[in-house]
């Protein structure tokens, strides 16, 4: 990004597809100078679109002074505000919207409507440095290998039922020892290797069936081995996958995004199978792995640069934005 | 050059003239005995999965796609015919098909030609459906065109004897994703010719019912976080 001083670009961006409202400001040089999250955490059960989102609200103004206050920057010389348009839970996302809409206007500033999914991969890239990768996506409740192609990142492959991470995670919720990492460290003591469905289909897996027979083995066999025959199939089933994705796309690298990024074994699988291929490996780091204001704000800089602003009028919500929907134009001029 | 190879009981077969293809599972080599052209497909253990996995994988897929594979030559359709398999080495001796994977070429021939292969591959799916068979893994790197203008599937290693609907429209899912990804522009044309020539193998009503399965786990996999996160 060789931008010089007098055109370098300041972008807000505001996160709030689920329980996170986050404020980044990042440059047009690839800085990040402000991320900020608060996490809305329920009391009970999982989550409340309605009570997440009254939570959003009472948090914004502050998220806003902070962002502002740790990049050292005013409101008047932003470029422009992003926000996540989508996919997420309607109510959540509105509380982002509604900001970023009267920031914008406020200030006489384009708005960025940004894809969170997208935003999830373009930190990916800013931050690890990697070029055009293939994505294993395991961020939130979802399992997906993607990769741009032509002017979009298209979908390769995906589960046909559950998340690979809600697969590890109810299991070791029933199991009784918690949702990940749990699973994973009790497999280190594991020992003996029970099969499990291997359910495959080309760039596709299929996790469902797999549950159900590791629940229905709980108790009747080492615990510690079950666990390592549950983490040892979902990865092994994740690593082919991608294996396959990797030669049908005809990539040299790999990016792992999201919570399943963390764990030790399915990086170490990733990186063996990319030996084969001599292909590179990068995961976000954790802090910017969970949903932040900062991947927003990164990705409505590269928008602002290829063009795609949003006009009030046009600037509903999509709890529905699916990744392969939205345009990727930056990515045709190079960035 | 590397020497011969030995077989299930000492047999010597075919000299290894190149490696002509390192798949995502396989590697494909070229070799010639006494005077026949073919292949050799060795599944390669993979370091990165669990030894026990990996041998179970390896020679599952191996046998089950020498099985799939006479079966459906048995069908009439068109795949390279199994020669030989050395179930120890995890390897299938296959007939060469002289040409060219059909994602190579296929944003590069012209719309009429392009059609007519659709209908072509729309045809041999549905008799493979109907004759029990999933393929699996139907993307347009696992169909050969040779020079003549014909087509053959290959790589029936996570295949699935059944009629189990749902197997069978996964098929569709696949090939049709495989499209949307890396030949977005054909997709259309190229999915409503398909579906008329495997509605000339399979009927209209098994198309229909197909379909309906198709959109049914499209909308599964994909709204996954959202579904996640309304409730
Ligand atoms: N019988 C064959 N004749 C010629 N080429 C072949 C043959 N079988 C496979 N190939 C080539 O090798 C590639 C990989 O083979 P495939 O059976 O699809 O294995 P993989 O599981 O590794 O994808 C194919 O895409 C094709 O280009
Ligand atoms: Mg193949």
């Amino acid at each position: 990004m060789a931008a010089s001083k007098l055109d370098e670009k300041l972008v807000l961006g505001i996160e709030s597809t689920a329980h996170t409202f986050g404020v980044g400001i990042a440059s047009s040089s690839g800085k990040i100078l402000a991320n900020v999250n608060y996490v809305y955490r329920p009391r009970e059960g999982g989550i409340h679109p309605r009570e997440a989102a009254q939570h959003h609200s009472r948090i914004a103004a502050k998220a806003l002074r902070e962002a502002l206050e740790q990049a050292g920057v005013k409101p008047i010389d932003l470029d422009g505000i992003a926000f996540s348009i989508g996919p997420g839970m309607g109510p959540c996302l509105r509380v982002g919207a509604t900001v970023a809409r009267a920031i914008a206007l406020r200030l006489g500033k384009p708005l960025i409507g940004v894809n969170h999914s997208v935003a999830h991969i373009e930190i990916g890239r800013l931050i690890t440095g990697c070029k055009d990768p293939v994505v294993l996506y395991v961020a939130g409740g979802n399992t997906m290998i993607t990769s741009y192609i032509d002017g979009r990142y298209r979908i390769l492959g995906e589960t046909l039922d559950i998340a690979a991470g809600n697969c590890l995670d109810v299991f070791g919720i029933k199991a009784g020892i918690g949702p990940m990492p749990a699973p994973e460290e009790y497999a280190r003591r594991g020992e003996r290797f029970h099969s499990l469905p291997y359910r495959v289909k080309g760039m596709d897996v299929s996790f469902s069936g797999l549950l159900t027979a590791a629940l229905k083995l709980l108790g009747e066999v080492r615990l510690e081995d079950l666990c390592l025959s549950i983490t040892e199939t979902v990865y092994s089933m994740l690593t082919e996958t991608l294996e396959r994705a990797l030669a049908y796309a005809e990539k040299e690298e790999i990016l792992l995004v999201g919570g399943l990024a963390r764990s030790r074994r399915l990086m170490e699988m990733i990186e063996e199978m990319a030996k084969l291929h001599d292909a590179k490996v990068y995961a976000v780091p954790p802090e910017y792995a969970g949903d932040n204001g900062a991947m927003i704000a990164w990705t409505g800089v590269l928008q602002l640069i290829a063009g795609q602003t949003l006009r009030i009028e046009d600037s509903r919500v999509r709890p529905r934005f699916r990744l392969d929907e939205a345009e990727a134009r930056w990515r045709m001029l190079g960035l | 050059m590397e020497d011969a190879r030995p077989i299930e009981g000492g047999m010597m077969i075919g000299e290894k003239l190149e490696v002509i293809r390192i798949g995502a599972e396989a590697i494909i080599s070229r070799l010639e005995w006494n005077g026949f052209k073919m292949v050799s497909k060795h599944r390669v253990p993979k370091p990165y999965r669990f030894p026990e996995l990996d041998r179970w994988i390896r020679d599952r897929r191996t046998l089950h796609e020498a099985r799939v594979i006479t079966s459906l030559r048995r069908l009439g359709i068109p795949c390279p015919a199994i020669l030989l398999m050395d179930r120890s080495e995890a390897t299938l001796y296959l007939q060469l098909i002289e040409g060219v994977e059909l994602k190579k070429v296929l944003d590069s021939l012209p719309a009429e030609e392009v059609e007519r292969l659709a209908n072509e591959l729309g045809r041999m799916v549905g008799r493979m459906h109907r004759g029990g068979v999933a393929h699996g893994d139907l993307t347009t790197s696992n169909i050969m065109l040779d020079r003549m203008g014909n087509l053959y599937l290959i790589d029936f290693g996570l295949s699935a004897i059944t009629d189990d609907l749902e197997e069978l429209a996964v098929d569709i899912h696949l090939l049709d994703r495989s499209l949307e990804s890396v030949h977005h522009r054909l997709r259309a044309a190229f999915m409503r010719s398909f579906l008329k020539g495997y509605a000339t193998a399979a009927g209209m009503d098994f198309l229909q019912a197909l379909i309906e399965k198709v959109k049914e786990i499209r909308s599964r996999g994909r709204y996954v976080e959202e579904r996640r996160k309304r409730h």
